[in-house]
Formats: structure tokens, sequence, C-alpha cells
């Protein structure tokens, strides 16, 4: 387990360069880009590991990263004109965050835990849709104009104040959460949701019961969103059904396209990227608003050279400077297409 | 062996890539410019509802800049360029930069965390919408060291309830600028009934509360409130929702809204007559209303504070000035007859007070900005549509203009019949930061005394 | 196998009474009764579309029956999902390779133990009780031949190694029951031998049903065959009666018995 490999030397570098970086970069790369960075990349992270372990696209982590945001939204404020107005301890808050974002994800897993490929991909698009327009409508929780004045918990204290404050916490969770995802990828439960994601027919005939397990796999995934539901209010003060529109939910799916569908570590790595171009394309007068026409560009440019994302290339271009070439089938593409029915 | 030294030559590579990038970035971030320059940014939307109108944004700023603080146009024929020069006792005002907004909230925020925090500025005006102006307001209060002026915002929320002592409103909001109208309705159309329509959003609810707090006070009934979500396409099933056995109907549907729902209440309930109608500010808004056609001529349409045909000195002087700074505002052309445009004259009247509070503390925006707040809070401005100052939650009394629609040549034109001065955020008590904000069953319909009940003047008008 | 009573041994371990399955004008198999007893070695027989792997599909539960009832070690299992039929003792293998490419030898054969386990949920590592589920893989790997290859991807595996995995699979639970889908397809005819060999080497108790293309397979390993056509039971008989059964010569046999599909 300790042999020194270059994937080793380079995660263990990022993370180094993670912690020191409120001594090397402005308050503002901290506070805006890195602490976004680190929860979009926990959100792209539970898509990532649903599509690499489970066979799972699912456009639904924006909506249950967003249901974690708006409890919190409306359990932690008091005395706003909008929400519950509920006034919690933020940790209290927390807790009810990510637990109804659980039981909710649950829901909805049990309910597309049928349906694989594009079917899947279709019904958790319904669930972002749904989710966004739920939210605009119900005014007592939210309505347009969503819920501001969000407060992070005492011991994080004022966000704009202490900004390394929220972005080590944040980096904390990103690491528990991806050392969490690669312990739990090797348990039984991991084990098992990687041969449903292979032929859950063969599943069914060893004795598992497939549909249970893509549902409890959407739900474990769900909690790893809500994480980063509540990291993003802490961090924005500020959640409306625009948080999670299809925008956003395109946004995740871009991030975790661009970081490599197949890996963990592709999840911060296209958060970072996303973040950066999405921040410094603004600068330039031309591209400003046309980001998204930016990013898209990119999208289809990172689909076309490598399917794998950046981490892919990275991966590729290890190969190449050592010789050992492999092909790509050594990693198991995600399976999309419906198991044939056997007559 | 060979393969292996070659896989850590790339590790190195890329370690170095990583560090240079990392401190070109360091460096680049942490440059900062002398002291003495004041950072301005400006919070516009560029996309949405209301982004064709962000140029009519810039415009205002620009014009407010040209004229109180001697900068001048980078383009006179494209605001959003923004400005050079200009100075406030020897402080150069610097442009850091324009946000790009949506009219959402959260796209809102992340503008605004860019201009603030990473290019640095110190005073922020905007933004241009309801919903935007809470969040910004709220993002204000979090930061006390720097000052933030609105751009044409109209949510109630924003200074009524956010109170941010760092966010200072020169513009009225929706409620404001509908003043007049229920005691119009009631009084001299003989309402006694209405029925209201607003889209489901916050400006839009204030819009309404408006109209409902007046026209109750003054003793109407609103008997129906519809509110159909921001952005719907398909209006049949409001429509229909909609009563005929009420006097009038007041319509605060906005934006592209507008005339799909007055098509489909023609569908449901037959042509529609004029006179029943009262509409805000949407009713009105040059490059929007005309399309309306002669069918609503007759409708009385709430104002935004401003007048483009009022024939006094001050209105057309600065309508001229506007021309002066402008050749044209794109997308809509000519600039001067887009200068009492909501959005044109917010961000104007904003930026003006913004000005006139660095000119009256000489440009000192040292510890926290503190003088610089309280020289704010006590501007009077000598509007072109009247007197301003700001209330205790730093929000502007303004005098509050109406129009009405009539056909001209076969064409449906506006002109301002009716101007109520000195309207207040509270409407005499009505509203307050204790009662409930407005939304679906807000304010309710109760009757009681309104300061300017009886006092709306009619003001000299140009055409 | 241990704890089946003497008295269940009397009965059949597998009971089919007028199953029939239609897919919608398509009618896979109609009317089948049959009959396997406990430890016996059962061959299906039968030319393409003669709905061998429809009948298996049916017993194993991945597709349910249109008619007819299936009783397992004495219980009416007709409407239970394919993963109770696997608790109750059934294991099986498919006519194309479904082992998981993506994972290894040992995970493939691991996931084969746990399906009749309890644990599927299990988010920890335990390691006494995966390093004994290990420990199984690893005596089914090496009883199929594959412990030289315990920690490659199985999408690295040839065709015949891929074949032995099935096998190793649905012996993984322990089953009383075992469906093996032309486990010979595809392979060399050194792979048949061998492979001719594992089936042979099978504990005696297991019951074991074999759909064969593969003549010299079939009839080596089984001690009884049943014929199929069209979806019906033909002929059923020792491999004597059915190697001197007219019918199956002209249906079958007369048409070379080599071949492969």
């Amino acid at each position: 387990m300790t042999r020194i490999t270059p994937d080793r030397v380079v995660g263990i570098g990022a993370l180094v360069l993670a912690v020191i970086a409120p001594f090397i970069v402005s308050s503002y790369w901290v506070g805006a880009l890195l602490t976004q960075m680190l929860f979009l990349g926990i959100v792209a992270a539970s898509l990532i590991f649903l599509s690499a372990y489970g066979g799972m696209i699912s456009l639904a982590q924006v909506a249950v990263y967003g249901i974690a945001g708006f409890v919190v939204g409306n359990a932690t404020t008091n005395g706003n004109t909008k929400g519950l107005n509920l006034g919690w301890n933020p940790w209290w808050g927390v807790i009810a965050g990510i637990a109804i974002a659980v039981g909710v994800g649950l829901l909805f897993g049990a309910l597309a835990s049928r349906s694989v490929g594009i079917y899947f991909l279709m019904i958790t698009l319904t669930y972002s849709v749904i989710a966004n327009l739920t939210f605009g409508q119900v005014t007592d929780v939210s309505g347009f104009g969503g819920i501001s004045g969000i407060p992070a918990p005492g011991a994080i204290g004022r966000v704009e104040a202490h900004q390394n404050r929220l972005y080590y916490v944040a980096l904390v969770a990103a690491f528990l959460v991806y050392l969490l995802l690669r312990y739990v990828a090797r348990t039984p439960f991991g084990l098992t949701l990687q041969g449903v994601r292979d032929d859950p027919i063969r599943m069914a005939s060893l004795g598992y019961n497939v549909n249970l397990h893509r549902t409890i796999a959407f739900g474990f995934a769900s909690f790893v969103a809500s994480i980063g539901g509540v990291l993003f209010v802490w961090w924005n003060g500020h959640i409306d059904p625009a948080s999670i529109d299809l925008g956003a939910t395109i946004d995740v799916l871009v991030i975790a396209v661009i970081g490599g569908l197949y890996r963990l570590e592709g999840a911060w790595v296209g958060a970072l990227f996303f973040v950066i171009v999405n921040n410094y394309s603004q600068q330039i007068s031309f591209i400003g608003p046309r980001f998204h026409t930016l990013i898209g560009a990119i999208f289809l440019l990172i689909v076309l050279v490598s399917p794998g994302g950046l981490v892919g290339l990275w991966e590729r271009a290890l190969e190449l400077a050592s010789g050992t070439h492999k092909e790509p089938s050594d990693r198991t593409p995600i399976e999309v297409g419906p198991v044939e029915s056997h007559v | 062996m060979n393969a292996l030294k070659s896989k850590w030559k790339l590790v190195t590579l890329a370690a170095l890539v990583v560090l240079a990038a990392a401190s070109v970035l360091a460096t680049t971030a942490t440059a900062r410019s002398s002291a003495s320059t004041i950072k301005i940014a400006v919070l516009s939307d560029c996309q949405g509802a209301f982004g064709s109108f962000d140029n009519q944004d810039m415009a205002g700023v620009v014009t407010a800049m040209a004229q109180f603080a001697g900068a001048k146009a980078k383009n006179p024929n494209k605001p959003r360029d923004g400005w050079t020069g200009g100075s406030i006792n020897g402080h150069p005002l610097k442009l850091v930069g324009v946000g790009c907004s949506n009219d959402r909230a959260d796209t809102a925020i992340k503008e605004t965390k860019r201009l603030m925090e990473q290019l640095g500025a110190d005073i922020l005006i905007g933004p241009l919408s309801g919903d935007e102006s809470i969040a910004v307001a709220n993002y204000a209060k979090q930061h006390p060291n720097k000052t933030f002026v609105d751009g044409s915002a109209g949510a109630q929320d924003t200074t009524l309830k956010v109170r941010a002592p760092n966010f200072f409103r020169f513009n009225g909001d929706g409620a404001m600028w509908n003043a007049g109208l229920g005691d119009l309705a009631h009084n001299k159309l003989g309402w006694k009934t209405a029925a209201v329509i607003a889209d489901d959003y916050s400006f839009a609810w204030t819009s309404a509360a408006g109209f409902i707090a007046e026209f109750c006070a003054v003793g109407g009934n609103v008997t129906k409130r519809v509110f159909p979500p921001l952005n719907t396409t398909d209006y049949s099933s409001y429509a229909q929702q909609m009563p005929t056995n009420v006097d009038g109907t007041f319509v605060a549907v906005g934006g592209a809204g507008l005339i799909p729902f007055l098509k489909a209440y023609e569908q449901a309930h037959g042509p529609i007559d004029g006179k029943k109608f009262i509409g805000n500010l949407f009713w009105g808004t040059p490059g929007q209303f005309e399309q309306l056609s002669t069918r609503v001529a007759g409708a009385y349409v709430g104002g935004a504070g401003t007048a483009g045909d009022l024939a006094t000195k001050a209105a057309k002087a600065y309508n001229a000035q506007v021309g002066k700074v402008f050749k044209t505002i794109p997308p809509y052309g000519a600039a001067a007859p887009q200068a009492a445009s909501t959005f044109t004259y917010g961000f104007y009247v904003n930026t003006w007070g913004l000005l006139a509070g660095l000119k009256a503390n000489g440009g000192n925006i040292a510890g926290g900005q503190k003088s610089l707040q309280a020289a704010i809070k006590k501007v009077r401005l000598a509007t072109p549509y009247g007197p301003l100052y700001l209330d205790k939650n730093n929000q502007a009394v303004i005098n509050v203009f109406y129009q009405q629609l009539y056909e001209k040549g076969g064409k449906l034109a506006v002109k301002t019949v009716g101007e109520i001065p000195g309207v207040t955020q509270t409407f005499g008590g009505t509203f307050s930061s204790s009662t409930p904000a407005p939304g679906r069953t807000n304010p309710k319909c109760v009757k009681r005394s309104l300061p300017w009940i009886g006092k709306t003047i009619h003001p000299p008008v140009t055409g | 196998m241990t704890d089946v009573s003497k008295a269940e041994i009397a009965e059949p371990i597998l009971r089919l009474r007028g199953i029939g399955r239609r897919f919608g004008g398509l009618h896979a198999v109609r009317d089948v009764d049959l009959d396997v007893a406990h430890g016996e070695r059962r061959a299906i027989l039968g030319p393409n579309g003669a709905g061998k792997t429809t009948l298996f599909n049916v017993i194993s539960g991945d597709v349910g029956p249109s008619s007819g009832t299936i009783d397992f070690l004495g219980e009416d299992v007709s409407v239970l999902p394919p993963r109770a039929r696997a608790k109750l003792g059934m294991g099986r293998t498919y006519q194309k390779s479904r082992s998981f490419l993506g994972m290894t030898v040992e995970d493939n054969l691991y996931l084969a133990v746990l399906g009749t386990r309890s644990g599927h949920f299990r988010p920890i590592s335990l390691r006494k009780r995966d390093g004994e589920m290990r420990d199984r893989a690893r005596e089914l790997a090496d009883a199929v031949g594959l412990g030289g290859r315990f920690g490659e991807l199985v999408g690295s595996l040839s065709h015949g190694e891929q074949r032995q995995l099935e096998v190793g699979m649905a012996r993984a639970s322990n089953p009383h029951l075992m469906m093996l889908d032309e486990p010979a397809s595809g392979l060399s005819r050194g792979e048949r031998v061998a492979l001719t060999e594992l089936l042979l080497s099978l504990d005696p108790a297991i019951t074991l049903i074999l759909i064969e293309h593969d003549m010299d397979v079939a009839l080596r390993v089984a001690d009884r065959v049943t014929m199929m056509h069209d979806g019906r039971v033909i002929v059923e008989g020792t491999p004597d009666e059915i190697r001197a059964n007219q019918t199956v010569h002209d249906l079958y046999l007369g048409r070379g018995n080599h071949s492969d599909v």
C-alpha cells in the first residue's frame, strides 16, 4: 500500500497545495474560487460515484443538493421575509438538511431504480426540473426570490470575515468524502454496486436485490451531494430556484465530464477548471455573457479528445511516458444500454 | 526502468507548471492600486428578462458621472464601455468592472462577489431587479466597509426589511411607483371592486401591493388575486380565473408575459375595454407598450417615478443631458428619448446620489467608508422629477407620476396625467418593518387614511 | 446438501407442471412437464429456437411463466424473484458469459459467494467475514482452474477461462441445483475436454441441468436427457435411449452433431 506512484505523488502534492493555499493565493481565490471548487467537486463526486460504480448517470444531484440547501436555509434563518424562519441552531439545520435530502434521494432512487441508460437520465432530469419548479412555486419555503441571509455555524463564524475557516471546513469535508467514496467502493456494498453496474440480471440470479441496491446507492450519493448543498448555502448565504435550475444541473454534469467520469479525483479537477474558466472568462468582454458557449465548446472538445476527461488525459500521458499504453477498455466504460432480454 | 524515469519527469514538469501558475495568480491577485483612487463597479443585467436594458443601465451611470464628476463616455454609442476621467476632490473614479446578471438573485450574488472581492471595488452601483437587490442588500449587510447604491430595483424588502446601513436607494419601490392609482380607480373611475393579477415574485408582489393598499384604503375591495409564475408562456388558465363581475382589473404582469396574458384574457372574456384596466409600469415602458396596440387605449398606467413628457425645465434638461453624453443607447436607438426609462433614470439617480455623498465628504473612503455613508444618508437632490431625500431606511422619498394610454394617429401613445408629491415607502404606516412582506395574500384589504389621497396634481406635459 | 432430508430425496428436486411462456405471438415454451431427481445430471437438447434457454430463464426466475407451476425442493417458487430462488439453492450460468468484466476474478467470485449470504448493503469491510468469503473465492478459483488468474480483470481472460469462471460462480453458493446454459459453447476442443472433466468432478450431491449442443459433452456428463422441439418436450430418456431414438435423429443428430451455435 505504501508504493510510491506518480498518481499518489500528484495527489499528495495537490492536497499539500490545497492546505497551504490561503498563504499563497489571494483571499478572493480562497474565499470564492477554491471554496466553490471544493463543494462543487463534492456534488460532482456524488455523480461520478453513481456513474463509475453504479452505471447511473444522474441529473438529480443538483436537485438533492438544493433540497439540503433549502432545508438549511428555512431551518436556520430568522426574521427574514421569506421562508419558514425556524431560526434553529445551524448544526440542527445541517442534520435536518442532510436527513431530508437523503430521504428524498431514497424516494427518487426507488422510483428510478428500474430504469437504465437514457431512461434513467430522463427520470433524473425530471427530478431536477420538479425540484426547481417546486421551490419556485411554493412561496412558503422559497419562491422566485429564494432565501437570503443564511448563517454558517458559530464555529465558522461570519463567512465574509473568516473566509479561511469555511475553506478549511470545505477542504476537510471534500477530503473525507473522497476517502469515504474510495473506501465504500471496496466494501461489500460498493462491490455489489459494481456488479449491478456490469450485469444486473446476473446479479439477480446470484441472489441480489438489484433495484433495492440501486435505490440505496442513490440515497448514499444523495448524502454526499447534500454535504455539498450545505457548504453551498453557508458559502453563498443565499439560495433560490435559479441555484438549482437546469443550468446548474448541466454545470455539474459538465464538471464531472471535464474532470473525468471514471475517477473520483476528476470531480475536483473538473470543478477547479470550471470555476477558473467561469470567473476569468467574465473579464474578457467578448466572452463574458457567453460563458456557457465557451464551456460547451470545451466540453465538446474534451469528450472528443479524451472521454476520460482531464484525469483521463493525465493517465494517458503517464502511459505514453512509460510506454505502457493500455487499451482504454481496461477501464470499464459506463454501460448505458438496456440489458438484452433472453428469449 | 526507463519508462519509470520518464514518468517521473512528467510529474516534475506538471509540478513546476502548477507552481508557476500559482505564483502568477498570487501576484496578480494581490496587486493593489493607489489608495486615493475610488474603485466603482456596476451590477447590471445583460441576460434574462431585462438583458436588453443593459446599455440603458450604463447610460444612466455614465450620464451622472459626466454631469457630476467630469467624466466622459468612452463610446457615445455604447454605454456599456463605461467612462474615462472623472474625479471627486482629486480622487479618480475608476470603473473596475460591470457585472452581468440575469434577474436571478443567485447570479447577482456571484457577480457581486466577483466585483467586490476579486476586482476589489469600493462601491457598487446596482442591481437592476427586485430579488437581486434583496440578495445584494443582504450581502451589503455582511460587508459594512463597502458602500452600495441601488440601480433600478424596486422590491420593497430591499430597504424596508433588510435595512442594511450601507445600502442606499434613490429610486422608489414598486408599491411607491403605483401611488395615486387606488385613489384614481376608486374616486375618479368609480371602481368599487377590482381584481388583481401579478407575477409571482417580489417585484410584482410589491407593485400589486401599492395598488391594493391604496385602493382598499379609500374604500375599494379587491375580490380576487391571481399570481401566475414569472415566465409563464400560456396564460389561458390564469385568464379564465379572472372575474368579469368587477369594476376593473389591475395588471402587474411584466416583460414578456404581458402581451400573451392580454391575448389569453381576450380569448376568455372577449375584447378588452381599456378604461377597465390599470397596468403597472410595463404598460408604459418605451419599446414595449407600443406592442399592446390600441385595444388598451384609455387604460391608466403606473409609473416608475419618471415622466418622459414632463414639461418642466429640470426634466427637459435631464433628457438633453442624456442626449449630450450618448448619441444612441442600443438596441433601442436614439439616446434622449430613453432618458425617462426606469432603468436609465434609476441608475442615473442612484449614481447621482452616490456622487453627491462623495462630494459632501470630499471623496473620503477611509475609515470603513463610515464618513461616506453618513454623507450619503444626508443627501438631498433636486431631481428632474422633483425633490428627493432618504428616509431612515436609506429609501428615497419621491414624487410619483402616472400615465394614460391613448390613441394618436392609429397608434398607441402615452401621456402623463397625474403627479403625487412626497410618496413614502410606508404608505402612511401601511407598510413597516414588522408588517408582513408583500406576497400572495399580503397586504390585506383594509380601509385607512393615506397622506396623499386627493392631493394628485396635474403636471405640465409636452405634446 | 447435507440438510436435505431423506423424505425430500424421494421427491424430485425440481418439478415443472404445464409450464408455458409466450413472448407476444411467439410461444417459446409450451406445456412442459419436467421432473429432475436429487443428484441427477440432466441434459436438455434441442435445435436452436427449441425453447431451452427460455425454459432455463423461467426456472431461474429471470422471466416469469405465462402458465404452469414450478416446485423447487417441494416449494412452489413460480412467482419468486430470481434472488429468492438463488437463496433457496439455485445457481446458474448463461449462454453468453455474464461475469463482471470490469472486475477481477477474485471480486467476481467474491460477489458470487456473497450473493446468497446476508450483508449486501454492508458499507464497511470486516476483516474476518470478508476474509472468509475471499478464502472461499480462492478455493472456487482453484477448483475451476483459475487459481493463477485470481487477480486478473475478467475482461482480460480468454473465452474458455470466462466459461470456467461462470461455473465457479454458479457453484459459489453451494447450490442444490446448478443450471449450466451451453457451458462449452465457443470453446476449443482442448477446452471442451477440460470443461467436461470439470463437470464430472462436481460433487455428486449437486443436481445438474445442462443445455448443451456438443453431444460429446452432453452425453458424457448426463445420466438423463430431455429433448425439446418447438417449445415442447418430445422425448426423455437415458443417453443410450436418446441415441437410439428415431425422432431425435431426424430432428437433430441427423444434421451433424457438432452444430455450435
